[in-house]
């Protein structure tokens, strides 16, 4: 008797099991399939930008060594670089920028806290580059539109707003206990201490999260690069050369050319994400006693 | 207290801001009025020297203007072009006329600074910031009216203008041209024909269309605003009357719109027929499913390169209409070379545009990179004449093509049109209903969609 429920019961998982692990990896498919067809076509080796077949004919590194060597027209590799570069510096300012603002959000109570909040919330609605043109002419009349001064917009214009997005690490830093701050006030720490000694070793992944997503930002955007380095071919990020290649003129000859160049946008944020993957499984573990 | 001081500090910095809005505002009209003066120097010498247009003299009167004007100049002029023009790939062309025109200017003491913005681009990147813009830059002529709003290009004057004016067929004069002003020096024609496989087609057979049609396949981009108007142009319909008159709106409508609508919908139908969509023409070629295939000289090194000795390159074809033959018309348009009315000096600029557009320039642009050039003695050479490039597009400029109005209500025609197109493709558009719903499409193509 019990052991035909049971039998049952494992019948019953099982059907509900192979229908969820079929859903998803029909999803699972279907999501990854323009990824994997880009991978493929930087491989291919027929030019153009049309294919009848969906596999390569052929299949080439040629279109990765083009993309490092022949600079003469598009110079990826150094377009590789400026993003490279102003990346990084936005991995470091704008996490600052986030984190301490989400501490502020979290543990210090003061008049403004509530309207700064829905203020902040109010701003996030509108997209960013509602701004653009007005942010140029800013950066122009600080003497920041011209020569390498671009790099240096760019990386103003990537961090400046970041510190409005604290709500993730904000509800991050709540879940954070307080008792935590009080031991350490009660050692006579600061707030600046307990900001940097306490709750940032303990809360490694929103910080693994919020690094990554602002290291993303300069390689995923159009826009400012766009408006902020118009003719300075020389400070062009990623993402301007990339669309560059698909102009009428580029296109047919480029198009296998911008599949790899598309994939070796994702390699740098791919290094940065497996190297702070360990952090993410350190959770608190063991911070609080009793 | 401390609010106070908050309060003050924000009042200033508003205060200080209005101030260096107001200082901007002075700086472009003072520009402005030297660049009239200038204007006016350059008609007066042109007086004087009248009639001649070699290019010596040319350089030899600008350099007067400046002699008497201003005795020595040391600038830094700002060129933008195609990042080919400064590629060493390509024999850096715009570097090689810089220095040149440099060495012909020994009262001159020129720097150069390049950039690189492409013809199609101007309209952005120059009408953006016109005061942050190069002093001298390409653009494609369609983007005169956005360019002329945004103060970016300068009116030439006296003896630029008449050598544009000499050196150009009057349909490329006519392309830079608005209101009777010339807004650059030309350079090139900007506009799309036909290849085809000489073994496929005979010369006689890519005359008309319908008889393409019948023996091979042909591919068309249908659904590409740029393209499909030159069918209802062949039947006699109109884009702002001679192209110029905005209050005569596009004419696409009527019987005659109508009938090419019909005809539209056979071609579809045609299994010989295949729209060229994201490159699909060009691969045609390549694997020999497509034997003619409508396009720029952008695509000639790869359709020389899928066809070899096959090539053959011509104007566009006829259709019968009714039957009635039609000659299909492309919309043509030229590039030209602009100068920025915000440029410190204006005379530098001026001539250095008309360096770059000069007949050594063009030959040299030519040479390099296969550039068409325009200008009438450039085009009479031999060494031009053999270039079945060159002849194609040339005459598809003056016998098969339209001047591509630029009207801004031509702003409206973009989108209805790829939408007709797309219609014809999948089938909406059917014999039946072609009168009604060229009618539709009429009446979109004179709605503004921001009203």
């Amino acid at each position: 008797m019990k052991k035909r429920e049971t039998a049952s019961a494992k019948t019953r998982r099982f059907i509900s099991n192979t229908i969820v692990h079929v859903c998803l990896a029909i999803l699972a498919v279907i999501w990854l399939f323009p990824i994997f067809w880009v991978i493929l076509t930087s491989f291919r080796g027929e030019k153009g930008s049309y294919v009848s077949t969906f596999f390569p004919k052929t299949y080439t590194l040629d279109n990765y060594k083009r993309l490092f060597t022949d600079t003469s027209i598009l110079n990826f590799p150094q377009m590789f670089m400026n993003t490279l570069i102003i990346a990084c510096f936005c991995a470091v300012i704008s996490s600052f920028f986030v984190l301490s603002v989400s501490y502020c959000m979290s543990r210090l109570h003061f008049k403004m806290r509530k309207p700064f909040m829905n203020l902040a919330m109010i701003l996030g609605l509108f997209p960013g580059f509602m701004s653009m043109v007005a942010v140029y002419y800013i950066l122009k009349a600080v003497g920041l539109s011209e020569g390498a001064m671009i790099r240096v917009a760019l990386i103003l214009v990537y961090t400046g707003g970041t510190g409005v997005g604290f709500y993730i690490a904000k509800g991050f830093f709540d879940t954070i206990p307080k008792a935590l701050d009080e031991a350490a006030f009660l050692d006579g720490a600061t707030k600046f201490q307990v900001f940097t000694k306490v709750t940032i070793p303990l809360s490694k992944p929103i910080i693994v999260y919020t690094i990554l997503t602002s290291f993303m930002a300069p390689w995923l955007d159009f826009i400012f690069a766009k408006v902020i380095c118009r003719a300075n071919a020389k400070y062009y990020t990623v993402s301007i050369g990339l669309w560059r290649m698909l102009e009428k003129e580029y296109i047919d000859n480029w198009y296998t050319c911008f599949a790899a160049g598309a994939v070796c946008v994702s390699i740098p944020i791919a290094i940065l994400f497996i190297c702070m993957q360990n952090c993410y499984v350190e959770g608190m573990a063991g911070a609080v006693k009793g | 207290m401390k609010k106070k001081k908050v309060l003050s500090l924000l009042l200033a910095t508003a205060m200080a801001a209005t101030c260096l809005t107001a200082c901007g505002g002075d700086d472009t009209t003072t520009e402005s009025e030297t660049e009239g003066t200038v204007d006016e120097t350059t008609d007066e010498t042109t007086d004087e020297t009248t009639d001649e247009t070699t290019d010596e003299t040319t350089d030899e009167t600008t350099d007067e203007t400046s002699a008497a004007d201003e005795e020595e100049i040391t600038a830094t002029i700002k060129v933008w072009s195609p990042s080919e023009d400064q590629s060493a790939e390509y024999g850096n062309w715009l570097g090689t006329m810089c220095d040149a025109f440099n060495e012909a200017h020994p009262n001159w003491n020129l720097t150069f600074e390049y950039g690189v913005c492409p013809e199609a681009d101007a309209k952005t990147q120059v009408g953006q910031d016109p005061t942050a813009a190069a002093d001298v830059y390409f653009y494609s002529n369609d983007h005169l009216p956005d360019l002329i709003a945004a103060n970016a290009v300068a009116k030439l004057g006296g003896e630029t203008e008449s050598y544009v004016k000499e050196t150009n067929s009057q349909a490329i004069v006519d392309s830079v041209t608005v209101d009777g002003s010339v807004y650059g020096v030309p350079f090139t024609t900007n506009t799309w024909f036909m290849y085809y496989d000489k073994s496929a087609f005979t010369e006689d057979e890519v005359k008309s269309l319908d008889a393409m049609l019948a023996k091979d396949k042909v591919s068309f981009p249908l659904n590409d605003s740029w393209y499909i108007a030159s069918f209802y142009v062949a039947n006699g319909c109109t884009l702002f009357g001679d192209g110029t008159d905005e209050a005569a709106g596009i004419d696409f409508g009527g019987d005659k719109g109508t009938a090419v609508t019909k005809y539209l919908v056979d071609m579809v139908a045609n299994p010989n027929f295949v729209n060229d969509k994201d490159g699909s023409g060009l691969a045609g070629l390549r694997d020999g499913s497509v034997k003619a295939k409508f396009s720029g000289s952008w695509d000639y090194a790869a359709a020389e390169e899928a066809l070899g000795d096959n090539l053959g390159i011509t104007v566009l074809p006829s259709i019968t209409i009714d039957g009635k033959e039609c000659q299909m018309k492309s919309f043509a348009g030229s590039k030209a070379i602009g100068v920025n009315p915000n440029s410190q000096y204006p005379q530098v600029a001026v001539a250095l545009a008309q360096f770059l557009g000069s007949p050594e320039a063009q030959q040299s642009h030519y040479e390099l990179r296969g550039i068409v050039p325009c200008n009438t003695e450039l085009l009479a050479q031999e060494e031009v004449q053999n270039d079945a490039l060159v002849v194609a597009q040339n005459a598809t400029f003056d016998t098969t093509s339209i001047l591509q109005p630029f009207v801004s209500a031509m702003g409206n025609y973009w989108t209805p049109a790829e939408n007709f197109g797309n219609s014809l493709l999948n089938g909406e558009v059917t014999a039946d209903n072609a009168a009604e719903q060229t009618e539709a499409f009429n009446t979109s193509l004179n709605t503004s969609v921001v009203e």
